[in-house]
């Protein structure tokens, strides 16, 4: 009789122990649903230069069912400015955060410090060229080469021979490590194969800016090292104010693609922005899904545009993700 | 072997009432429960799945309706330039016309076109709307849609989506349009010229069509791809490009309309095909089975839930119903048992149904009969038993009274009075001790006063031709002993023992407490007898007796093991010339009378199990 009552309790506690660990599993499971919530801080961040990358965050989230805060920035940032997004972003929920960092060590500390937290990927190049730095994941292009892809094909188009001919460089944010990069490898052909760099300006290049560059001396040819300076290189050459300078570029916008369109750029190299966001994102969603796997940084290519070739099948793609 | 794997199984051992109907009512209640489940969850996952797939198909002709509208509206519009505002102008003459029709038509449908513009046969612009600047050396004659017009003329084209690279409206954007082209006959200054009108639908509204049926399913997709599996739309469009994702589009364009089943990249999914009217183009939707299987999860955990709470239930129920049933026989069996294990009448159980109450009541008849005739057998043993002593002890006095008389009749013939008043005084105290108010059990020492007034007279009676000597301890007087025990041994040592040995005779009555027993023995140095001659004695109770009472040690040794049990009686051993010596065993029991009552009831102090048996 007594162990007729104990198999009864026993048999009912299982039942019950059973029960709820099936309700249990079925509220986690409705509550998996919830996505990690990803913060993307990226300066300027209205620009149309970021339109590919954003659509590639924003099909990377839907694959992977995550949630996608972009931080709208108006223009550039300061160091105390970045942090102050993202210890906003990180108190709202987010679980990680992609960021175009604000060039400087104390960027690079400041993101050490809050990699500790949650995962942090940043976007197209590392804060600084400090060693402590590269220890944070970065996905971009390989900036580096693409000077170096941007000066041999204006090599090129001059025949293979630059020897006597004066460059100018321009550039949005000349401490920006991508900029660095990119400058150090167009410089490294270009003055390696004969060519004289005359100038090299930083700056945003509105009105205020293009008086600058109409003051500038004459060059046979301008390279513009990101996207903001290509355009605003492409509008001035349109302009004839560039002293008849050929414009060479690196940058993905439409803008920039237009200006090769209308033939005032010669030539853009135009890194893989989609790429860039769905990577991106895609590592730092690995790693929140595995805790202990670190993300890795990954290169994404670029496409070297020109005017006759800017609507192939290929190259319509790119401008397809450009006009997101 | 197989019993070395088998030697662990032990044999199960019964079940109880209780155990075996709930195990049997859970048992079947569960397999049912079980199989509804399963049952049922098939048949709601069936159809669920084919709810989702006709809901998927409605969405799709719905959705194919709309598309099939927008098309057939550009193809309106198309026929409307061309029949209205083209061919029955002339260009050269009345551009100005051409050009206001265009606008009227573009105007109208400006949400879904991106623009209109005619070409004569070798690529040069003829009108355009809206009127933008046209880009620089576009080559118009190499374009698909112009080469597509040229190669069918009969024929409307839609192009796959592309970047409208023909005019510059200065926003620095490109447009995405799907371009609707024909080859149509123009006028210009007079003459007919072959050309081509192209109608550029702007891509966004088709992508919103998409991407909101998209938005509405929950695990599929759908996209949009012509005749070739070129994709028009798809919500991973640049995955695809790109190499990060795949679509079976060219095999979806080949199938006609209607459901498939199909394997691809690692995943089975169904595929349901919807063709655009005039375009070939193929609307597909794509449900993986794993959308099935989410779709179905809460169904599954809810039919888990069910199904624990309900076995929950059950069980519950069922021991209910179990203790309900059972209790009652529970208790019977209980009162049952409970009463063997005491010892005792038990009370037994009445209660619970009709059956059980009329069996409580068969088994409480039952006992109360045993009980009533266990007594009356113990009462009828008890009498049988007193009857059986009484018998015997009756056997004596006849003997002895007789032997006695007889003597004292003789002293008083030969006018011995002296003696003869001692004889009868002795024979007085013999018929006291005798008699001792009917009891069966005295003190040892009156036994051996007994023993000593017996011998007195029976001196008298032999004249002294034996001796007596008694040697008793006296720490066993007080212990009990059966009466008349004594008088018979010795009875026989006189008769067959001293009786004719001329004063030479020998009688020693000894007594002593050994190891818990008192043993008494009555030795005499008479004529003796062989060993097998001694055994017979106790066994042999054909024997008639040759003298005395009668009365032989089997008399005495049944009546001791009447009151005392088996293991008490008498010992004979004999050596022939030597003599006899006859020894009493019983247990030491001090003389009380609550001792005396017991044993006199057949039964030893100190122990429950009645002395004799039988």
């Amino acid at each position: 009789m007594r162990d007729n009552k104990k198999i009864f309790i026993l048999v009912e506690s299982i039942l019950a122990v059973m029960l709820i660990l099936l309700v249990v599993r079925m509220f986690l499971e409705k509550g998996g649903e919830s996505r990690y919530q990803i913060a993307v801080v990226i300066q300027n961040s209205d620009s149309s230069q970021w339109a590919s990358f954003k659509y590639g965050l924003k099909m990377a989230a839907e694959d992977r069912n995550m949630e996608l805060s972009i931080v709208s920035t108006g223009g550039t940032l300061t160091t105390e400015e970045e942090q102050e997004l993202l210890k906003a972003e990180i108190a709202r929920g987010a679980d990680a955060v992609i960021v175009q960092p604000v060039p400087g060590q104390e960027t690079g500390e400041m993101l050490r410090k809050m990699d500790k937290k949650i995962p942090i990927m940043l976007v197209v190049c590392p804060a600084s060229e400090a060693e402590e730095d590269a220890a944070l994941p970065v996905t971009g292009p390989d900036n580096y080469l693409a000077g170096k892809t941007l000066a041999e094909e204006l090599w090129k188009d001059y025949g293979k021979n630059l020897e006597g001919k004066a460059f100018g460089i321009l550039s949005e944010d000349g401490s920006s490590q991508a900029v660095v990069s990119r400058e150090q490898g167009l410089r490294e052909v270009l003055e390696d194969r004969g060519a004289e760099m005359r100038w090299s300006v930083s700056g945003s290049f509105t009105e205020e800016g293009g008086n600058i560059l109409k003051s500038l001396s004459k060059v046979d040819f301008v390279a513009a090292l990101d996207d903001r300076s290509a355009v605003a290189a492409g509008k001035y050459s349109a302009a004839n104010d560039l002293h008849g300078a050929l414009v060479y570029g690196i940058g993905n916008s439409t803008e920039a693609a237009y200006y090769l369109d209308t033939d005032v750029l010669q030539c853009l190299v135009v890194p893989d922005g989609f790429q860039m966001g769905y990577q991106s994102l895609t590592e730092l969603t690995k790693r929140l899904e595995h805790q202990f796997q670190r993300a890795k940084s990954m290169t994404v290519a670029c496409t070297v545009l020109r005017r006759e070739e800017l609507f192939t099948e290929k190259n319509q793609e790119l401008l397809f993700t450009m006009s997101q | 072997m197989k019993n070395k794997h088998f030697r662990y199984l032990k044999k199960p051992e019964l079940w109880g009432i209780q155990s075996t109907i709930m195990v049997v009512f859970s048992v079947i209640s569960l397999s049912i429960l079980l199989i509804l489940g399963v049952v049922m969850y098939i048949r709601f996952s069936a159809s669920a799945r084919q709810e989702i797939v006709s809901g998927t198909q409605k969405l799709m002709e719905q959705a194919g309706e709309n598309l099939e509208d927008y098309l057939v509206s550009m193809r309106r519009v198309s026929d409307s330039i061309y029949y209205n505002v083209i061919k029955e102008k002339d260009f050269s003459r009345q551009l100005q016309e051409i050009q206001q029709g265009m606008n009227l038509l573009y105007g109208a449908n400006r949400e879904n076109l991106h623009s209109v513009a005619v070409y004569n046969e070798y690529g040069s612009l003829m009108a355009a709307e809206p009127v933008v600047l046209q880009k620089e050396d576009p080559n118009i004659t190499r374009q698909g849609w112009y080469e597509k017009a040229q190669e069918e003329m009969e024929n409307m084209h839609f192009s796959t989506p592309h970047i409208q690279n023909l005019f510059d409206d200065g926003a620095l954007r490109y447009y995405w349009v799907i371009s609707l082209s024909r080859a149509v006959e123009l006028t210009d200054n007079g003459s007919s010229r072959f050309g081509v009108l192209l109608v550029d639908m702007d891509y966004s509204v088709i992508e919103r069509m998409m991407r909101k049926m998209n938005e509405s399913g929950s695990g599929q997709h759908f996209y949009l791809c012509d005749s070739n599996g070129q994709i028009i739309y798809h919500n991973r469009q640049i995955q695809i490009s790109n190499g990060i994702g795949n679509e079976n589009s060219v095999q979806a364009a080949r199938y006609k309309d209607g459901v498939y089943d199909e394997y691809f990249e690692g995943e089975h999914r169904k595929v349901i095909v919807n063709t655009i009217s005039y375009t070939g183009w193929k609307l597909v939707g794509v449900i993986p089975y794993s959308s099935f299987t989410s779709g179905l999860f809460s169904l599954r955990y809810f039919f888990g839930i069910f199904m624990l709470f309900m076995a929950m239930m059950l069980v519950l129920v069922n021991r209910i119903v179990s203790v309900r049933i059972s209790s009652p026989i529970l208790k019977l069996n209980d009162t049952v048992v409970g009463g063997y294990e005491a010892g005792e009448m038990p009370e037994i159980y009445i209660g619970g149904s009709q059956e059980i109450r009329h069996l409580g009541s068969s088994i409480q008849t039952s006992y109360e009969q045993i009980d009533r005739l266990m007594k009356e057998i113990v009462q009828e043993q008890n009498e049988r038993r007193k009857s059986e002593l009484d018998a015997l002890q009756s056997q004596i006095n006849p003997h002895f009274l007789y032997n006695t008389l007889d003597s004292i009749i003789w002293m008083v013939e030969d006018e011995k009075n002296e003696e003869a008043a001692f004889m009868i005084s002795e024979l007085a105290r013999l018929f006291r001790i005798s008699l001792s108010g009917g009891r069966t059990i005295i003190t040892v020492k009156d036994e051996l006063q007994h023993a000593k007034s017996y011998m007195n007279i029976q001196k008298i009676r032999y004249k002294n031709s034996f001796s007596v000597k008694f040697d008793v301890d006296s720490a066993i007087y007080s212990f009990c002993t059966v009466k008349l025990i004594l008088q018979p041994i010795l009875e026989n040592a006189i008769n067959y023992g001293v009786a004719g040995m001329e004063g030479a005779g020998e009688i020693q009555v000894t007594g002593r407490l050994a190891d818990g027993f008192v043993i008494l023995s009555v030795t005499d140095n008479g004529m003796g007898m062989t060993g097998e001659a001694a055994s017979l004695i106790l066994t042999d109770s054909s024997r008639k007796p040759q003298h005395g009472s009668g009365v032989g040690l089997i008399n005495v040794d049944s009546r001791i093991r009447i009151l005392f049990g088996k293991e008490y009686g008498l010992t004979v051993l004999s050596e022939p010339d030597e003599g006899t010596e006859v020894s009493i065993r019983i247990p030491a029991v001090l003389y009380t009378e609550e001792n005396r009552k017991v044993l006199e009831q057949g039964y030893l102090p100190g122990k429950e199990e009645a002395a004799y048996e039988g």
